[in-house]
């Protein structure tokens, strides 16, 4: 076994005496270059994000000096109806569109997982809409949409998709998971195979059909891959913006709390309340996504 | 060795004091290039875009530039949906414009509140008073650029509303382009009529963004007395009788008895705002000086069929018009302000030239006698309505009061709630963004 190890034989340790300063120098080294990096992430992350903090509790108009109000925002947003709406349209975009996205990439992901005839190129077609940007996605669909368009000539309905509150929401939902199913087919594609064959030969020998392989060897081993997705999944949807803004510009129930956060900061030169939003809604994605690694974690056990 | 160290640290010395010289020599460069007595200037200039105005503009800027040539101008347009957005932060971390074109309504909505602009510079203008200006104005145009009675900008187009008919589809429909509609009833009687020839979209307002939602209310409310917030903008006011009725106005030639188009099928391209009239799919529509002049550019055969005559009416023996103008204006934070209303004033001396090239109309005394003015298609229209007109009231915090406005009209044209109950939700947005 030490002949086929790929690892380089350790050194005799030397005298600890004379290995502490060398190792500390090393270190030191290490440290050195991890700087600019750390100086990046501080200046660009870090240092944002705590000005964020501390503008949410001022009353800030861009042009006027900030007014220090404390909570006031925060208290103001408890009762704010537009701000509960954009949450909620939140909510339904990101449950409409990911839970949808997530099911079909597993499908499809178990569909295409053996190579047969043209499944390489299927992997490509469903990929592609991944590539391309939210924004020509949402020109291409504003085509869709539209009361001629190709969605109502296909279903054969005549919905004003975009101008009717109750349809504009589900007209993006059925955008964002044409968009989406392809980033997570991938993920979870290299997830399926990354499990061992020999587990499924295994299984089939005990007499397993297709759905207990599935439900006691391929979906343990897809747990962390779910996890991922999961938890991207939740931050995707709750980072929606630019198909709103582009599509309906936040109206017929598609305000989603981004656009919310755009507009009130940059549009009503209200940048406390904005960062007010901003905090709430990294507080609520943090929380969110340590329960949903607590609950995977949980499953794995 | 040693010596090899010792050219080193000469030809750093050298580095050194050469880098020095140079920094020394920029320092004293700029420090002449910000002195007001002689030196060279550079002022930013900012716009939005519309063709034939930055055409003028360059060219205005390039001779000003000839007969001063201590200064320079710096031009830049910023698209029109971009444009609030950038001026704001820019305004906001200095690196704003020195001068800048901005619509009356956010002038008074969001800058001169703010103070973030200088007042008028009389002597730099060449004029001694306020008085002596504003004589050389229309009654009240100049009230689109001020608050407190002081003057902070000079009007760089200046616009009343109209309604252009097309004269094709009037006749293909039985009736009289001579005798255009008078009321809104009579535009959606006439509707129904060009329906029936088989256009179909006969008159719809448009539905671009939130400001243009509120302006063609505004026009409607001018017309019905209502008015969007009270006069001290304590509270929302969208839910009056005549505010109401205003709305109703909207919603009857929408989607109501008196329908005039299908929304759904209104172009919204906010780039080419006027597209339908302007490629003969519509036959009727509000109508702004400049907006006449972008469809004879673009489409002249359609621009050949197109009448223009008064705006419809609530009541056509008390006519109303709505005005809006853009105000060339210098920022309070410019380092150059004297020189920015020396540079203003040479823009607005072109009055001429930016009616007869532009077809903007500055609101000057006797534009439409002048040589250019009488070069005007349907100018004894314009002529009425530069007379009749009134700006839009503004309140704190308008982009929310906008957003509110566009939000009670896509309710009521869009989802069919009822008057009542969306005006209702709208005045308590309303309400809520003027008390915050």
């Amino acid at each position: 076994m030490a002949v086929l190890s790929i690892r380089p034989k350790a050194p005799r340790s030397p005298a600890p005496s004379r290995n502490k300063p060398v190792r500390g120098r090393r270190k030191a080294v290490g440290a050195l270059f991890a700087v600019p990096a750390l100086a990046l992430f501080l200046v660009f992350a870090i240092y944002p994000m705590l000005r964020v903090f501390y503008l949410s509790l001022f009353d800030y108009s861009l042009t006027s000096p900030p007014e220090f109000v404390g909570f006031e925002n925060f208290t103001y947003l408890a009762t704010d109806p537009q701000f509960g709406a954009a949450l909620w349209q939140t909510v339904v975009y990101a449950a409409g569109t990911y839970v949808p996205a997530l099911a079909l990439a597993l499908v499809l992901a178990h569909a295409l997982n053996t190579r047969t005839r043209g499944s390489g190129l299927l992997r490509l077609l469903y990929f592609l809409p991944v590539a391309i940007s939210w924004v020509a996605v949402s020109v291409i669909w504003r085509v869709v949409l539209n009361p001629d368009g190709l969605l109502n000539q296909a279903l054969g309905l005549h919905l004003n998709w975009l101008t009717s509150s109750g349809s504009a929401m589900w007209g993006l939902v059925v955008m964002g998971v044409w968009k989406e199913t392809g980033f997570f087919l991938i993920l979870f594609l290299a997830g399926l195979q990354s499990i061992p064959d020999e587990l499924h030969e295994a299984a089939r020998l005990d007499g397993a059909g297709a759905f207990a392989r599935f439900r006691y060897v391929t979906w343990p081993m897809l747990l962390p891959v779910t996890a991922v997705c999961s938890v991207m999944a939740v931050i995707r949807g709750f980072q929606a913006f630019s198909p709103q803004l582009v599509l309906t510009n936040g109206g017929f129930g598609t305000q989603v709390v981004n656009l919310f956060v755009y507009k009130t900061a940059f549009e009503n030169a209200r940048m406390g309340r904005a960062s007010a939003v901003a905090v709430l809604m990294f507080l609520l994605l943090f929380g969110l996504t340590l329960l949903q690694l607590k609950v995977f974690a949980r499953r794995d056990r | 060795m040693a010596e090899h160290g010792i050219r080193s640290l000469r030809h750093i010395r050298t580095a050194g004091a050469a880098i020095l010289a140079a920094l020394l020599a920029a320092a004293t460069l700029s420090a002449c290039g910000g002195d007001e007595s002689g030196g060279a200037v550079t002022l930013k200039f900012w716009t939005h875009t519309h063709p034939p105005m930055i055409k003028l503009n360059q060219t205005l800027i390039a001779e000003y530039e000839r007969q001063h040539p201590n200064v320079r101008i710096e031009y830049q347009q910023v698209p029109n949906d971009e444009f609030d957005t950038k001026m704001l932060t820019s305004m906001s971390n200095g690196t704003g414009p020195d001068v800048l074109n901005l619509d009356d309504t956010t002038l008074r909505g969001e800058y001169l509140p703010k103070r973030l602009l200088a007042p008028i510079d009389y002597g730099a203008l060449g004029t001694g008073s306020a008085d002596e200006l504003k004589a050389r104005y229309l009654p009240r145009t100049l009230d689109g650029a001020s608050a407190d009675n002081e003057l902070y900008g000079l009007p760089s187009e200046f616009n009343a509303t109209a309604f252009a008919v097309n004269t094709q589809h009037f006749a293909d429909a039985g009736l009289d382009p001579d005798a255009p509609p008078k009321t809104w009833q009579d535009v959606a009687a006439d509707a129904r009529k060009l329906s029936g020839a088989g256009h179909t979209q006969a008159f719809s307002f448009l539905y671009l963004h939130s400001g243009w939602y509120t302006q063609q209310l505004q026009t409607l409310l001018n017309e019905t007395g209502g008015t969007i917030t009270d006069p001290g903008h304590q509270k929302a006011t969208v839910t009056s009788p005549q505010a109401q009725a205003a709305l109703k106005i909207w919603t009857d030639l929408a989607t109501g008895a008196g329908r005039a188009a299908d929304p759904n099928r209104t172009s919204r391209e906010a780039t080419s705002p006027f597209s339908d009239l302007a490629t003969g799919r519509q036959s009727m529509a509000i109508v702004y000086p400049w907006a006449m002049e972008q469809i004879r550019e673009s489409n002249p055969d359609t621009f050949a069929k197109l009448k223009l005559v008064p705006l419809p009416q609530v009541n056509p023996a008390k006519p109303v018009n709505r005005w809006y103008g853009y105000y060339w204006g210098v920022s309070r934070a410019s380092e150059h302000q004297q020189q920015a209303w020396q540079f203003i004033a040479y823009l607005a001396s072109q009055s001429q030239r930016w009616l007869s090239d532009v077809k903007f109309i500055q609101p000057v005394k006797g534009w439409d006698t002048s040589a250019a003015g009488k070069q005007v298609p349907g100018l004894d229209v314009w002529s009425a309505a530069y007379r009749q007109g009134k700006f839009d009231e503004v309140a704190p915090h308008f982009a929310e009061i906008k957003d509110a406005v566009m939000a009670m009209v896509n309710d009521t044209v869009f989802d069919h709630v009822a008057i009542p109950e969306a005006s209702r939700k709208a005045a308590e947005t309303i309400d809520r963004s003027l008390g915050s």
